[in-house]
């Protein structure tokens, strides 16, 4: 038992030597995840996008449609930039991409509303900028309904109806909305808390895969091997335990960013919190050794590698929600750890809920820990006979 | 002096002659090169038909649903109705407590729980205002958003009804009373995507990514390999005489260019096409912006190519910069909300300033006057990275060519001596 350790120490040593002679490692260990999480939490820091670029087409000019053109302006997502002559104008403004939306205000509008002829407001807005097409179509629609309403009391206090009447009839069905288990509607809750782990897992599984490649590739293994008294579950323990610790370290920062700094809810305790981040590392680890196992010539495996960790982004559904994917795709979804993480962190730490929740979620991922197991004595093969190696100079023959 | 002119005359005809030669020797290596191969045809190939099935369905639709009915009345019976006639929203349960419906949330089962009061029919009979709850998944946003857009119809519509139904209790006509509850009628007019898809908003940026990144990909693994392969690490081949900056960088831009040119037709025409992903740009419009963009991301990728030592590194970055260079193009986080430090890093990618343009083209259309200011800025880094793309090279020939004279120093037979000793 002591032997082991002491050569799994070994091991872990030989690869803390190797990480200091490349600055590759530092880059992908250390400044690469800092700067992502540096980029991922002040992009998003707002929150919520606020003072989004509309235009307003004014044509009646009057008191009323000056009026709502500035109650527009104050609402604190939209900013109306440009007072435009007509549609057309406005519609260029949208395609050029300087505008997101804009309102037009007809001509005659404040006489038709006087007269009851219910004028037409028409508001538009560039939805293949989907984020921002949404958040000021509801916030357009909000606005001028409540506007709309105010000219509807005004209406029912000259036809003498009493106050109390009126603030009952206006809106005779009140909608109160309540976020379950999360107080807050901001984007960072959906978009940093997930795509944070997603650049880690793609820093993770890269990493792992490139540590182990790249032996095969130099012929060092052979001497990884003996050092680790040829046992490859002691070789890799020795050679990814500093990995672990690096990688444990840098997701308990950003973590630490998360809940602390950016303030996202946070509904378990700290022990949880390891331990899924734990996991997440570990799992992530194994799928390397799964990858370069499979494929021992360093270049496929990590092209595999970006392919798979890659494709993270749309395949946990936290932007488009997985059920609504093919079946194919859902069953594919399931196959990366990011997405029982995010499973975790939205069963568990955001909300809270009762573990039997989230515990299916942990058996996966420790599923995925146990991986490697199953590609154990290929990969020994390739790192015995190292026959895995790119012929690059039969190609051609220059100097 | 005729003599001079004609000396010029001929060394331009010759330096484009070995511009041509790098060319054709380019070409050639790529092909030959299964790696570079598979990175340029299979990802621009595969990607944009596995994002298209991905999000094949492209919105949520008929989203499951608690309705916790406290008022058991037709009243509430009718707008549960309303609730479930909507396209975003499917009442898939009828949960007798709050208790009930939150255990079908914990379990998946819903998205959403809308809570009718015990009130309601009463609080309507009555003409007093009644407040329906709506508690919403906020895990994910696209179903936060489908049950505001289904909830916020149900009560404007049924709403309006009971405003109506009582205006005209009160003697006015039903166009008077609709008239008096909506002064003014609001018509939305969404523009591009008018289903509000996924796959509409997301694909079309992505294939300008994939573009980028597969060409840089393809040009850090040529040059990684050719590292790799000369015997003394150098980027430019020591065997070949005379090798111009220029046209080692114009050979190779030539190379790149007529395979990608041809790659775009297929991703940027067809696949839109086949998916559609909007259709309104016409070809002029695109060969305008999309020029610009291969040259900038190819003097981009010669000038990067420079610093990989080896065939792996490439793909490494590849993997790290793809999802914060979408973040970067303002397609998903609009651009109003960016940081001036962002703003800044934004412009360094070719493909921020070709992804908003091509997605203003392709959605609605936008001229090349309307896109003037992506095309402009696309340009300007094209010269930049050319320079840059220059200058690398340079160096790179100048280093070789001192080696190359370092060796020339010795004699023959030691000459091949130090060759055969790197080569092994």
């Amino acid at each position: 038992m002591k032997e082991i350790l002491v050569s799994i120490r070994n091991v872990a040593r030989r690869e803390v030597n190797r990480m200091s002679s490349r600055s590759l490692y530092i880059l992908v260990m250390l400044v690469f995840p800092l700067l992502s999480i540096l980029f991922f939490g002040s992009l998003f820091k707002d929150g919520l996008p606020t003072k989004m670029p509309i235009a307003i087409v004014d044509l009646d000019q009057t008191a009323t449609s000056r009026k709502m053109a500035r109650s527009i302006d104050v609402t604190p997502m939209s900013k109306v930039v440009e007072f435009l002559q007509s549609e057309t104008e406005a519609m260029s403004e949208l395609r050029a991409g300087n505008i997101y939306g804009f309102v037009v205000f007809p001509k005659n509008f404040e006489a038709d509303i006087l007269t009851s002829k219910q004028p037409i407001v028409g508001y538009y807005y560039h939805n293949a900028f989907l984020t921002a097409g949404g958040l000021i179509q509801s916030n357009l629609a909000t606005v001028l309904r409540s506007l709309s309403g105010g000219i509807n009391i005004k209406k029912r206090e000259a036809m003498g109806q009493s106050k109390d009447y009126i603030s009952s009839q206006v809106q005779p069905i009140q909608r109160n909305t309540h976020q379950l288990f999360n107080p807050t509607i901001t984007y960072s809750v959906y978009l940093s808390t997930i795509v944070m782990p997603i650049m880690l897992q793609i820093f993770i599984l890269l990493m792992t895969v490139y540590s182990i490649g790249i032996e095969i590739k130099e012929k060092t293994s052979r001497e990884w091997l003996r050092l680790s008294n040829k046992s490859v579950v002691i070789a890799l323990i020795g050679k990814l335990l500093p990995y672990t610790v690096s990688f444990f370290i840098v997701m308990m920062f950003q973590n630490f960013i998360l809940y602390r700094v950016m303030q996202m809810p946070m509904h378990t305790n700290l022990g949880w919190l390891m331990l899924g981040s734990f996991m997440f590392v570990l799992a992530y680890q194994a799928v390397g050794i799964l990858f370069i196992g499979v494929l021992p010539l360093m270049r496929h495996a990590l092209n595999l590698a970006a392919f798979f960790s890659i494709l993270a982004l749309s395949l946990t559904g936290f932007s488009f929600p997985t059920d609504s994917m093919p079946p194919v795709i859902q069953y594919w979804s399931n196959l990366l750890p990011a997405r029982h993480y995010m499973h975790i962190f939205q069963s568990q730490i955001l909300t809270g809920f009762e573990l039997k929740y989230s515990l299916p979620s942990y058996l996966y991922l420790l599923i995925f820990v146990l991986l490697p197991l199953i590609i154990l004595s290929r990969l020994k093969s390739a790192l015995i006979y190292q026959r895995f190696v790119e012929d690059i100079h039969s190609m051609n023959s220059s100097i | 002096m005729k003599n001079k002119s004609l000396n010029l005359f001929r060394q331009i005809a010759e330096g484009f002659r070995s511009m041509l030669r790098i060319w054709m020797r380019e070409l050639h290596l790529i092909i030959l090169d299964v790696g570079v191969i598979s990175v340029v045809f299979a990802a621009p190939l595969l990607y944009p038909i596995l994002y298209s099935t991905i999000y094949y369905k492209e919105v949520v639709r008929e989203m499951p649903i608690a309705v916790v009915d406290l008022s058991h009345s037709s009243a509430s019976r009718q707008f549960i109705r309303k609730l479930d006639a909507t396209p975003e929203l499917m009442v898939a349960k009828n949960s007798a407590s709050m208790e009930e419906a939150i255990l079908a949330f914990k379990n998946r089962q819903v998205r959403g729980i809308v809570q009718i009061p015990e009130t309601f029919s009463a609080d309507i009979a009555l003409n007093r205002q009644t407040t329906i709850s709506t508690y919403a998944d906020m895990e994910f946003f696209m179903y936060y958003k489908a049950l505001m857009a289904g909830t916020s119809y149900a009560t404007l519509d049924a709403g309006n009804r009971i405003q109506i139904n009582n205006l005209m209790k009160e003697g006015l006509t039903e166009r008077q009373a609709q008239v008096t509850v909506e002064p003014m009628k609001l018509v939305d007019n969404v523009m591009a995507n008018k289903a509000g898809g996924f796959a509409n908003y997301g694909v079309p940026a992505s294939l300008i990514l994939i573009i980028q990144q597969t060409l840089i990909l393809a040009i850090g693994i040529m040059a990684g390999t050719a590292r790799e392969r000369h015997a003394f690490g150098t980027l430019v081949p020591l065997d070949r005489k005379r090798l111009g900056t220029l046209r080692l960088v114009l050979g190779k831009t030539a190379a790149y260019f007529t395979i990608y040119a041809l790659l775009c037709v297929y991703m940027l025409g067809m696949i839109p096409q086949w998916f559609g992903y909007g259709r309104a740009a016409s070809l002029p419009e695109l060969i305008a912006l999309i020029t610009p963009f291969l040259l900038s991301t190819i003097f981009f990728g010669l000038t990067l190519s420079v610093a990989f030592k080896n065939r792996e590194s490439p793909m490494m970055l590849y993997a790290f910069t793809s999802i914060p260079i979408l973040f970067l193009s303002g397609v998903i986080w609009p651009l109003s909300s960016f940081s001036p430090t962002w703003l800044f890093v934004r412009e360094i990618f070719p493909s921020s300033n070709a992804i908003f343009g091509f997605v203003k083209m392709k959605s609605l259309g936008a001229t090349i006057y309307e896109t003037r200011k992506e095309i402009m800025a696309l340009w300007i880094q094209t010269g930049v990275y050319f320079l840059t793309a220059c200058t690398a090279y340079a160096y790179q020939v100048y280093f070789s060519e001192r080696l190359r004279s370092e060796l020339l120093s010795h004699p023959f037979r030691e000459m091949r001596r130090i060759i055969a000793k790197r080569q092994a």
